[in-house]
């Protein structure tokens, strides 16, 4: 049995699997694990992160299987279980050993791993559209900068980043994701240019899975002050004021249903939105 | 009247309208303009009526020379009025769309002036719209019967999705409520739409760049409860909508009495919503399960049962054809079976490729075991000894309670609880009293 331990990311666990193929291990005798916890009778092998190796991998799977089950692989691996790592690498070799076509990666569900896998992507894959729809822009006095704090269960900055970026291109934005102290920053095309202007894009390193450079994610160690003391600008406070009253117009009161609502936007989401925050009653209505 | 209080007063005038998806396009973003569309459409928030808030759902003003009885915003009424601004439409579109607040505007308007007019006035602010504010998000807007052609053309060209209200079923009905409205002055608007769609699809297979006229496709809504027609009409008109005019939705709004008038049914229970849900329900059925409208309903029995939904009904009255077994029956038929819908019947095709699929799989893949476990077999035999008889399976099906206790094999439908008492059948022992008492030695 050999174990490699690497450390929670795409890239890390992409390596780990092109090692497990380099050394030629048997899928059934190797586990790819996201903990430090060891094995009787294991071969621990720490893995260090090769950013080439990883390219090649995502490469080859990109090829093999297709762009959608390539995406639900990233959304696996985008979970918080710390299992992931031993599905999607079960689920890939059995896809090459079977030389799966593209798109039928996910065919065989009644396989423990594959079917672990595809539950680990369909649940990041399901916040991650909760996300695209609940996250909330506030618009900041300097340089109308929109800024989101997001809490989400799975890592899925990157996709948001990618959606958004493609979204609003000539918006300078940023997200931060408060469990993981994680921000993901989108500057305009023009401020990427003059780039040494910006102070707070100093020591950004690129994120690797990008076709072109649009943004950047920012690991922060807990200095997260330069946030707070953003002030929102003047028409924030006004649209965030119309919006709410506008989600309280809009329903009807012969139909009200609070479970209904509570099913398709569940209380967690609520305390990062705009609508939810704003005392209804106060505003004459 | 301030900004606040005129979206106030359109958006009470235009929450009746029920479309507020934001589905059918595909568009990335162009690297400048703002915004951009995915086809399976985004919700933003819902409200405490639980419906989607997805687009900016606004009138563009509430005045109306018309005179529909169910209307709100019928001229008779006294309610406020108001209008927006082209302008002040863009701004709030594009502000709440930067916010991330909504996925786009969905533009409808009363009647002011005369159709076209009104007509012009849409089709001036989305123009604004797209070639001012350069919004590349989507749209939505109502076309308005009897406006000039050419008018929604050019709409047309600017906008994701077009719809044109059928409001009721049948030309009496529209008759007696809407006595402005004329059948055929909302099918024309309608049937050009439809003929555009081709038309500009046509045109693509030979240009990619050539301009996409409602590449969302169009969609109708109809009241429902506010006449006397029954489900059976309500759906063979959907059905012929669908099929005759290629329509992507029909949406049913079950009927809210706004207005005290004396044409109009009284509804001490409130609007007729399990009514709503049950259309919806065979509206599926119809477009994504190969169902047809007579199979689901037909003259002797006019209206959907309240207990069943109308697949279970369909399956019920037609037992000759099951149990079906998982393993071997075509996806047409595995579609048929109550608690299997498209995506686990998909599922279920891919997944017995590379070996026999067993009940512990199924609930696996999505199957929702309590509905389907009365109609099928895996490998020649049914999960527990059930018996394929009519009433046998709807008083399972409906109550809760009574549902059938299943065996000692660990998967059960029952919730788990401290004291298992569906075990607890055994006699106690004189001995295991003993040892009660005293303690084990």
């Amino acid at each position: 049995m050999i174990v490699y331990q690497c450390e929670d990311s795409m890239e890390s666990i992409f390596t780990a699997i092109y090692r497990a193929y380099e050394e030629k291990s048997r899928p059934e005798d190797t586990k790819v694990s996201l903990t430090d916890e060891l094995l009787l009778f294991a071969e621990s092998v720490p893995v260090e992160t090769d950013m080439e190796k990883a390219q090649k991998v995502a490469r080859t799977l990109r090829k093999t299987f297709g762009e959608d089950d390539y995406f639900r692989i990233c959304m696996a691996l985008a979970s918080s279980d710390p299992e992931k790592g031993q599905a999607v690498y079960r689920t890939i070799a059995l896809g090459l050993r079977n030389r799966c076509r593209a798109g039928h990666l996910f065919d065989d569900l009644a396989d423990e791993h594959i079917q672990h896998a595809f539950s680990l992507a369909r649940g990041a894959s399901r916040e991650y559209d909760h996300l695209r729809g609940f996250l909330r822009f506030q618009e900041m006095d300097e340089d109308r900068i929109l800024y989101a704090k997001i809490g989400p269960k799975n890592n899925i900055m990157e996709f948001l980043m990618s959606h958004f970026a493609d979204r609003f291109p000539g918006e300078n934005f940023m997200i931060y994701d408060e469990n993981r102290d994680l921000v993901g920053i989108h500057p305009t095309e023009r401020q990427r240019r003059k780039r040494e202007d910006v102070p707070w894009m100093e020591g950004v390193v690129q994120a690797p899975w990008q076709d072109e450079v649009t943004w950047y994610l920012l690991q922060c160690e807990g200095d997260l002050e330069q946030f707070s003391e953003l002030k929102l600008s003047d028409r924030e406070l006004a649209y965030q004021e119309l919006f709410t009253y506008f989600c309280h117009k809009i329903a009807i009161r012969e139909r009200r249903n609070l479970e209904l609502q509570r099913n398709m936007l569940p209380l967690r989401f609520r305390e990062y939105m705009t609508e939810f925050q704003r005392e209804v009653s106060r505003m004459k209505c | 009247m301030s900004l606040m209080e005129k979206l106030g007063v359109l958006t009470d005038a235009a929450k009746y309208d029920v479309a507020c998806t934001s589905s059918g396009v595909d568009r990335r973003g162009d690297g400048h303009s703002t915004g951009n569309a995915v086809s399976c459409g985004i919700c933003h928030s819902f409200s405490s009526d639980g419906r989607c808030i997805s687009l900016l759902k606004i009138l563009l003003t509430n005045e109306c020379i018309y005179d529909c009885k169910y209307c709100i915003n019928r001229c008779s009424n006294d309610v406020p009025r108001a209008t927006f601004t082209p302008e002040e439409v863009c701004t709030l579109t594009l502000e709440f769309y930067r916010r991330n607040y909504i996925e786009g505007l969905f533009l409808s308007s009363g009647i002011l002036e005369n159709p076209t007019f009104t007509m012009e006035l849409i089709c001036r602010t989305v123009w604004l719209l797209r070639n001012r504010y350069y919004f590349n998000g989507y749209i939505h807007v109502k076309a308005i019967p009897g406006a000039d052609s050419e008018v929604i053309r050019r709409t047309g060209f600017l906008v994701d999705r077009m719809s044109v209200n059928l409001e009721l079923p049948t030309a009496e009905g529209l008759k007696l409520l809407a006595p402005n409205k004329h059948r055929k002055n909302i099918l024309t608007p309608m049937r050009q739409i439809q003929n555009g769609i081709q038309e500009s699809r046509n045109e693509l297979v030979l240009y990619r760049n050539a301009p996409r006229f409602v590449s969302g496709g169009q969609s109708t809504q109809m009241i429902i409860g506010a006449t006397g027609e029954n489900d059976h009409q309500l759906l063979e008109v959907a059905q012929s909508l669908y099929q005759k005019f290629e329509l992507k939705r029909v949406f049913y709004s079950a009927f809210v009495n706004v207005n005290e008038d004396k044409d109009l049914p009284a509804l001490p229970g409130g609007p007729p919503l399990l009514r709503e849900h049950r259309l919806y329900q065979a509206d599926w059925l119809l477009r994504f399960y190969g169902f047809q409208a007579e199979e689901l309903l037909d003259e002797k029995r006019p209206f959907f049962n309240v207990m069943l939904d109308p697949k279970e009904d369909w399956a019920i009255r037609h037992l000759e054809q099951f149990p079906v077994e998982i393993n071997r029956a075509p996806y047409e038929r595995l579609l048929r079976i109550p608690g299997i819908g498209v995506k686990s019947a998909r599922r279920i095709v891919a997944a017995r490729r590379s070996g026999s699929l067993g009940f512990e799989h199924l609930k696996k893949l999505g199957v929702v075991m309590k509905r389907a476990v009365y109609f099928i077999t895996c490998n020649g035999k049914m999960m527990y000894p059930t018996k394929l008889e009519e009433d046998y399976i709807v008083r399972n099906l409906t109550c809760d309670k009574d549902r059938i206790r299943f065996g000692s094999d660990g998967m059960t439908y029952r919730q788990m609880s401290l004291f298992d008492d569906a075990r607890f059948q055994r006699q106690v022992t004189p001995q295991e009293r003993f040892q009660a008492a005293v303690g084990q030695f």
